[in-house]
């Protein structure tokens, strides 16, 4: 990202980015103004989405699978459940097999990811990605865009981690090793605890945490976006 | 259903009513589903939704009705389906998170379409709760298995043959010719084809020769005319009720108007030579206190064998209070032989538990003596303070401990002259204080054991009378009914009291059983209705049109149901050799077993306020 993109809007940023990529799924993609900053959360569409990975750079490493839910009016809707198995032309390092519970067999059930891009550029037209610690699927997507379309990814974000982050500095709580992850955010939510961890499962996870860090941060609407989106 | 959501299908699987869905579509119901947030002190259900059914996923939701009062409080796995407004489910209830809250929310739409796919989670939301009772009855009282089942035959199937029958003109001679030749012991008299009364070998021997009587006069001047009949389908435990409750050996049977047989004692006995109830018999025949007591300690395998061939709660509650009965006026005859026969004419009152024979292998000892007017303390009152203490120590040596709160003929205010307790009950009903509301439960519910009955026959009347007229007194009564609440119904492992308390366990009795007795007991009184038995006097109340059919029918259910659940966590006590008790925890329960208690805690609780609007019991406090 080079400094101008920092010190741009999301928007500009697509505008800018819209204007030197072809024809495409991406250019489709960036053709989808994003929501206004000031429109409420309520009033937008947010979508949870999670990547398992080979690892964590995305030059080097892929995506396995992808999992997906999205948030209307602040409510999950699980009729929007997408989960996809990403097909990898490569051994999968024996590590992130067993995170994630994706052997080779199983990836060769998937698709590759230059089929499931368009269907996944298609659902984050128009919407704010939301995932914990967003800056993995920003770089993955950001990575894949480039490779397939010779473009960047933009899309505006909001990620559960630097809300968690806030929330406890804000309230001056010293924070511990692995107090932010995840699955030691959801406990001190009431949030119930799910035994089974993938894509979809994980990005389910991270939308129920965030309605509870909205509800926390603005018990009352209104609840202007800016207020919850990650600077870029 | 993305296979990833297993997670959400397996929360549904595990909690009613979804676990009544087929595979299929429980499969499919995830991605129907919505998930919302509640943040503590978020008014529920939110404005903004779609109307849903609500599943709490985890958190809590409190319920409360438009005045404010507590309803209801919703954990885990607990669903609020107002919203859907499917039938007699309470309306117009909000509330709030008490907890952060994560709800998994359904369409109506499509709670209505899964109705349409399965019957039972259509059952679940559509029937009354009248249906839910009486399906709630069916699970409790599945088919009886082991060596008791045969309790729950049906009597139809154990005629040996076509009733043996005579026109009641005939000669007393004919009818003993009669039955010598099809080898009955007894025979049904028809008056123009009608039953009109029925003779048997003992009537024979007690009433024609042992009198003298000609045998050539007509049949008719010996018979027990108008017998108690039973029907071909009644249930064989029904049945030796009736027969050990009436103490005869041959009931008629009939199928609709139409006579069907003769059940005798002997037919019994020859298909279930050993069956518990003909405890009654060796307790009969036994010789003194010690063979009775030998033979009580089998009660608590009555009642477990009973529990086990699913006898209703009703029929256990009449086996036990048969055996006791039978107990006491053996005890009252061997009193009488060591004592010499009565001065002055008694009749030994049973109270109570026993009295309304709805008692348990545990209960404790209620009763009094009534004694004829012409008793006199100076005279007699040696006689009948030895011959109360005899029985009332006989008693508790069987089992029947002595009551806590002295309610005992061997208490002298307890053992007195008809006169006296006409005093008493003038006294009770006419200026009613707390005193008489302690003892109404136990002197309220009277049934004469053994001795002149005349002489409860007597008081009965006039107490009835004096009941049905005097509303202040009534007033007393709706308001101590009152004292025993049932609870709101469940929550998490909690039972949920009215006023938001939680208790580790359920007392079934002071919350489920007492309620109900209390209420019968106010109809009966209010009425000057004769019945004793809860059952029979949610019928009477009924058929006098104090209590709509429905409702009667509804607490007849929500009592059977109630007792029911107090027989099944007894026997388990009694089969791990504890001592039963009255109080259930709510892990005993099913989530079922909870849905359906909560129902029958409604209705009582519906009855209550009723009864509390009718008779302005709110304001005597």
């Amino acid at each position: 990202m080079t400094l101008l993109d920092r010190l741009l809007s999301p928007e500009r940023r697509r505008r800018r980015a819209l204007a030197r990529v072809g024809e495409g799924p991406l250019h489709d993609y960036l053709a989808t103004p994003f929501p206004p900053r000031d429109a409420d959360c309520d009033a937008v569409e947010i979508v949870a989405l999670d990547f398992e990975t080979t690892g964590l750079d995305p030059r080097r490493d892929r995506i396995l699978s992808i999992g997906m839910v999205s948030i209307r009016h602040l409510v999950i809707h699980l009729g929007s459940a997408w989960h996809q198995i990403v097909q990898v032309d490569e051994a999968i390092p024996e590590d992130a097999a067993i995170i994630h519970e994706i052997t080779d067999d199983r990836s060769a059930t998937g698709r590759p990811l230059e089929e499931v891009m368009p269907t996944l550029l298609r659902r984050l037209a128009g919407r704010v990605l939301l995932a914990h610690y967003a800056k993995i699927e920003q770089r993955f997507l950001d990575a894949a865009c480039r490779r397939l379309y010779g473009g960047p990814f933009v899309i505006p974000t909001i990620d559960t981690l630097h809300l968690a982050h806030r929330i406890f500095e804000r309230r001056n709580h010293s924070i511990q090793v692995g107090d932010l992850r995840l699955f030691n955010l959801r406990p001190r939510y009431n949030l119930p605890r799910y035994k089974a961890h993938n894509a979809l499962s994980d990005a389910l996870s991270t939308a129920e945490l965030f309605l509870a860090l909205v509800m926390d941060i603005s018990p009352r609407p209104p609840r202007p976006l800016r207020q919850f989106l990650t600077r870029p | 259903m993305e296979i990833e959501l297993q997670e959400i299908r397996g929360f549904l699987a595990g909690h009613a009513p979804f676990n009544l869905l087929p595979d299929e579509l429980l499969d499919e119901l995830p991605e129907h589903l919505s998930i919302r947030y509640l943040r503590r002190g978020s008014p529920f259900p939110p404005s903004s939704d779609e109307d849903s059914l609500y599943i709490v996923r985890s958190g809590a939701i409190e319920l409360r009705d438009a005045q404010g009062r507590l309803h209801e409080k919703l954990g885990e796995g607990d669903i609020h389906a107002a919203g859907c407004q499917l039938l007699d489910l309470a309306g117009d209830l909000t509330g709030e998170a008490t907890e952060d809250t994560l709800l998994y929310l359904i369409p109506c739409r499509q709670v209505k379409r899964l109705m349409g796919s399965s019957e039972p989670f259509d059952r679940h939301f559509s029937t009354s709760l009248k249906e839910r009772l009486k399906y709630a009855l069916h699970t409790i009282q599945a088919p009886g298995q082991g060596e008791a089942a045969w309790l729950a035959t049906e009597v139809g199937t154990l005629l040996q043959r076509p009733p043996v029958t005579l026109e009641c003109d005939a000669s007393i001679r004919e009818a003993a010719r009669l039955m010598t030749r099809e080898g009955v012991s007894s025979v049904l008299l028809l008056d123009d084809g009608r039953l009109a009364g029925m003779v048997t070998d003992s009537d024979l021997r007690r009433r024609c020769v042992a009198e003298g009587l000609a045998v050539e006069g007509p049949v008719r001047e010996i018979m027990t005319a108008n017998p108690i009949t039973v029907q071909r389908d009644t249930l064989l435990i029904e049945a030796l009720m009736t027969m050990a409750r009436l103490r005869v050996h041959h009931l008629p049977v009939l199928e609709g108007e139409r006579l069907a047989g003769m059940l005798s004692s002997s037919d019994i006995a020859r298909q279930q030579s050993n069956h518990p109830v003909y405890m009654t018999g060796d307790i009969r025949k036994a010789k003194g206190v010690e063979e009775l007591t030998t033979i009580s300690q089998r009660l608590p395998a009555l009642q477990l064998q009973l529990a086990a061939a699913s006898a209703t709660a009703h029929h256990i509650g009449e086996a036990i209070s048969c055996v006791t009965d039978s107990l006491t006026a053996r005890l009252l005859e061997m009193a009488e032989e060591r004592l010499g026969p009565p001065p002055v004419p008694y009749v030994w009152m049973a109270g109570g538990s026993q009295a309304r024979r709805e008692q348990t292998s545990h209960s404790d000892q209620d009763n009094a003596l009534i004694l004829a007017d012409d008793y006199s303390e100076e005279s007699h009152g040696e006689y009948f303070e030895e011959l109360a203490r005899f029985v009332s120590d006989g008693l508790d040596a069987c089992g029947f401990i002595y009551c806590p709160g002295n309610a005992m003929a061997t208490n002298p205010e307890w053992r007195q002259p008809l006169a006296t307790w006409r005093r008493y009950f003038h006294t009770w009903i006419e200026r009613p204080e707390p005193k008489a509301l302690m003892l109404s439960s136990i002197f309220f519910d009277l049934r004469p054991i053994h001795g002149d009955e005349s002489l409860f026959r007597e008081l009965q009347p006039e107490v009835l009378a004096m009941s049905r007229r005097n509303r202040i007194f009534i007033a007393h009564m709706v308001a101590n009914a009152l004292t025993h609440r049932p609870p709101l119904g469940f929550f998490r492992t909690f039972v949920l009291i009215r006023d938001g308390e939680h208790h580790d366990t359920l007392d079934i009795k002071h919350r489920g059983i007492v309620p109900i007795t209390d209420l019968a007991r106010v109809y009966a009184l209010a009425e000057g209705l004769e019945a004793v038995n809860t059952t029979e006097r949610l019928r009477a109340a009924a058929q006098c049109g104090a209590l709509s059919e429905e409702m009667a029918e509804n607490l007849e259910d929500a009592l059977e149901f109630i007792a029911s659940l107090r027989i099944r966590h007894q026997a388990e006590q009694l089969r791990n050799g504890l001592k039963p008790d009255n109080y259930l925890p709510p892990g005993e329960l099913s989530e079922l077993e909870r849905d359906h208690l909560k129902d029958a805690f409604r209705v009582i609780q519906t009855m209550q306020e009723a009864m509390a609007h009718r008779h302005h019991a709110g304001s005597l406090g």
